[in-house]
């Protein structure tokens, strides 16, 4: 019999990546009981796991300026970044970085003896080492007293007199449930990849999906990740050769011109709009120095037992690069939940949001260089932990009445209670066919938005409502496939609402940047049963010098532009 | 295809695969105490598995049960 288990505790976090470590670290700074609950492990969890490249630092004695970096970033990003919060991570990222060596994180230096990659002007990219970001957070909360419970998945939050007090969710290994009584709640669950073809398919965007369920805002699900990864029949890995070696051809062996691009932009996506895909990574054209240093980086990065490791760049050879390997996910640290200020609370009493679910749009439109995702989550994460600590020390300690346990309990259980409807997995799948394709996600159009629209409204107003699970398994699937749902339904709403191109965010019908109108955010929230959305205007004084010629504000041309 | 096996001979029951597993595909059996892949088809192939095992127990092939639609 799966037993019930209540816990309480001060603060309570959703989520263990790089973000919820930071904010239960700091929130037990201020003598706090602080629980970590993960859908894995944390640590060992989510986006973090994946991030290993590098991590950002802005450092005057590197010979930084804070100028050069704030420009870089508004034009990069096409001056929706919210320059605030722009300067804050910049500013923050020199003690967050000394937070992670401290704690064990290893950086390395590169053969000109720095930890500075130099391949992304003006901003200081330092490359880590093995242990990457996670596994030593953990540790380092452990340490500080943090209670962290691996393995629970958390679904829906708790709510008492207008005010989020904890969380309830269960354990898919025993059928176990578990309630979370907190004055005060982070949510840093990550990102929705729509079970996708990179390897984070267990984020499925749970934190915000409950935040939104709970009124909470939301913000910019409009710009995708654009990341795409190469694929081969035979099954090699490609370690980390893939990032370093960027020669990427159309199907005629026609070079695409990805230079200052980290993400690609959408170039790859407009060459096979244009008919010109696929598109090939091509190895061959690597000399024996470049392929030097991708082994080089290979043995610092790559844990030698694993099959990333074994896979020699020397062997050469071009494979098919395939799109959407996060597809789901919103352009790092842009769209998510609207934090109403610098200490990353919500609109929500008792709710904080960090990391990748907090919507900063510290980077705008536009994910400049490798690193920033866990910088931004390393700074939302100790913000958070600091506010929501503020916070519970400020509040009783939260009685939650019947009514709501059982309305919790109720939503949690309904899928493995019903005997009949439809199977997670399948659901997942028409989700999948709806909206994975590029000409839904990256290449838009109102026509196409709506049709996928159409169905997503039906999958989240008649499939979802019954869907069923025969076991705790999968009732976690039923879960995560919900919030999938409603993911699509945000991402197709924001990408029709925004009647203009920018960034990553491309309407084929409106292939131009329309200023001022569009110096804006998209925001939403539930209002009686439905999605409601607005636009908040950029503040004036961060707008461009629109008296400039548009081809001078905005570098990068679009297609059809 | 996905974890394509967990050899019983080598498997100590540690549990260190199905605590990792981030899509909750591996359990315990509790009669022979080893550790069995039950939901093969949710398998994303991310290896965590077969790197976590101490006993070099595991084996996972790069292909997932259901072939994913990519973007292009």
């Amino acid at each position: 019999m799966p037993s019930e288990n209540v816990v309480e505790t001060d603060v309570l976090i959703v989520g263990g990546g790089i973000a919820g470590c930071f904010a239960a670290i700091k929130a037990r700074e201020h003598g706090l009981a602080v629980t970590i609950a993960d859908k894995t492990s944390a640590g060992n969890s989510g986006g973090t796991l994946v991030a290993g490249y590098g991590y950002v630092v802005f450092n005057p004695e590197w010979g930084h300026n804070l100028d050069d970096c704030m420009n870089a970033i508004n034009t990069k990003g096409e001056y929706i970044n919210n320059r605030e919060w722009t300067e804050i991570v910049l500013k923050d990222s020199w003690a967050t970085y000394e937070a992670l060596e401290s704690w064990g994180t290893e950086f390395v230096e590169g053969e000109d003896g720095t930890k500075s990659v130099k391949a992304y002007p003006p901003f200081g990219v330092v490359r880590m080492g093995l242990t990457r970001a996670g596994p030593p957070s953990r540790k380092q909360a452990v340490k500080s007293g943090v209670e962290i419970m691996d393995g629970i998945t958390v679904v829906e939050l708790l709510k008492q007199d207008g005010r989020v007090v904890g969380a309830i969710g269960f354990a898919p290994t025993t059928g176990d449930l578990y309630v979370f009584k907190a004055k005060a709640t982070v949510i840093s669950s990550g990102v929705n990849t729509f079970r996708s073809l990179g390897n984070i398919s267990n984020l499925t965007g749970d934190g915000e999906a409950m935040a939104y369920r709970a009124g909470a805002e939301i913000t910019s699900k409009e710009f995708p990740d654009t990341n795409a990864l190469p694929v081969d029949p035979s099954g090699s890995l490609f370690g980390e050769a893939f990032p370093l070696w960027r020669y990427h051809t159309d199907a005629e062996g026609n070079r695409l011109d990805l230079s200052d691009e980290y993400e690609l932009a959408l170039t790859q996506e407009f060459a096979v709009h244009a008919g010109r895909g696929p598109i090939i990574w091509d190895l061959d054209t690597a000399t024996s120095e470049d392929i030097e240093k991708m082994r080089q980086r290979q043995e610092h990065s790559v844990p030698p037992k694993s099959k990333w490791a074994a896979f020699d760049p020397g062997k050469r050879g071009k494979f098919r690069i395939a799109g959407g390997a996060w597809v789901g996910m919103q352009n790092s640290q842009t769209g998510g939940i609207w934090p109403i200020n610098t200490k990353c609370a919500t609109t929500l009493p008792g709710l904080y949001a960090a990391g990748e679910c907090c919507g900063t749009r510290y980077l705008g439109a536009y994910h400049p260089a490798p690193g920033f995702g866990l910088l931004g989550s390393a700074v939302t994460g100790t913000r958070a932990g600091i506010g929501a600590a503020e916070y519970a020390l400020q509040v009783e300690k939260p009685v939650i009445d019947g009514e709501e346990l059982a309305r919790a309990k109720r939503i949690l259980y309904a899928p493995v209670e019903r005997n009949s409807g439809f199977s997670p997995r399948w659901v997942t799948q028409i989700l999948h066919n709806t909206v994975v394709p590029y000409f839904i996600i990256y290449i838009k159009h109102e026509e196409r938005l709506k049709a996928a629209l159409t169905i997503v409204r039906f999958l989240n107003d008649h499939l979802v409502p019954k869907l069923t699970a025969k076991d705790s398994h999968e009732l976690r699937l039923a879960h995560d496939t919900k919030n999938m749902v409603l993911h699509a339904e945000m991402i197709l709403r924001c990408s029709l609402f925004r009647t203009e191109s920018r960034g990553v965010h491309y309407r084929e019908d409106y292939p131009r940047r329309d200023d001022p109108a569009w110096l804006a955010w998209v925001k939403l929230r539930e209002e009686n049963g439905e999605m409601k959305l607005w636009k908040e205007p950029v503040p004036k004084e961060w707008w461009p010098d629109l008296s400039k010629p548009y081809e001078e504000i905005y570098p990068r041309r679009l297609l059809g532009e | 295809m996905a974890i394509e096996r967990i050899n019983p001979d080598l498997c100590n029951g540690c549990r260190l695969c199905i605590n990792s597993c981030p899509m909750d595909v591996i359990r315990l059996d509790e009669e022979s105490n080893k550790a069995v892949c039950k939901y093969p088809e949710d398998c994303m192939c991310c290896y965590i598995c077969e790197l976590e095992c101490p006993e070099d127990a595991i084996y996972v092939s790069p292909v997932r049960h259901v072939p994913l639609l990519v973007s292009w």
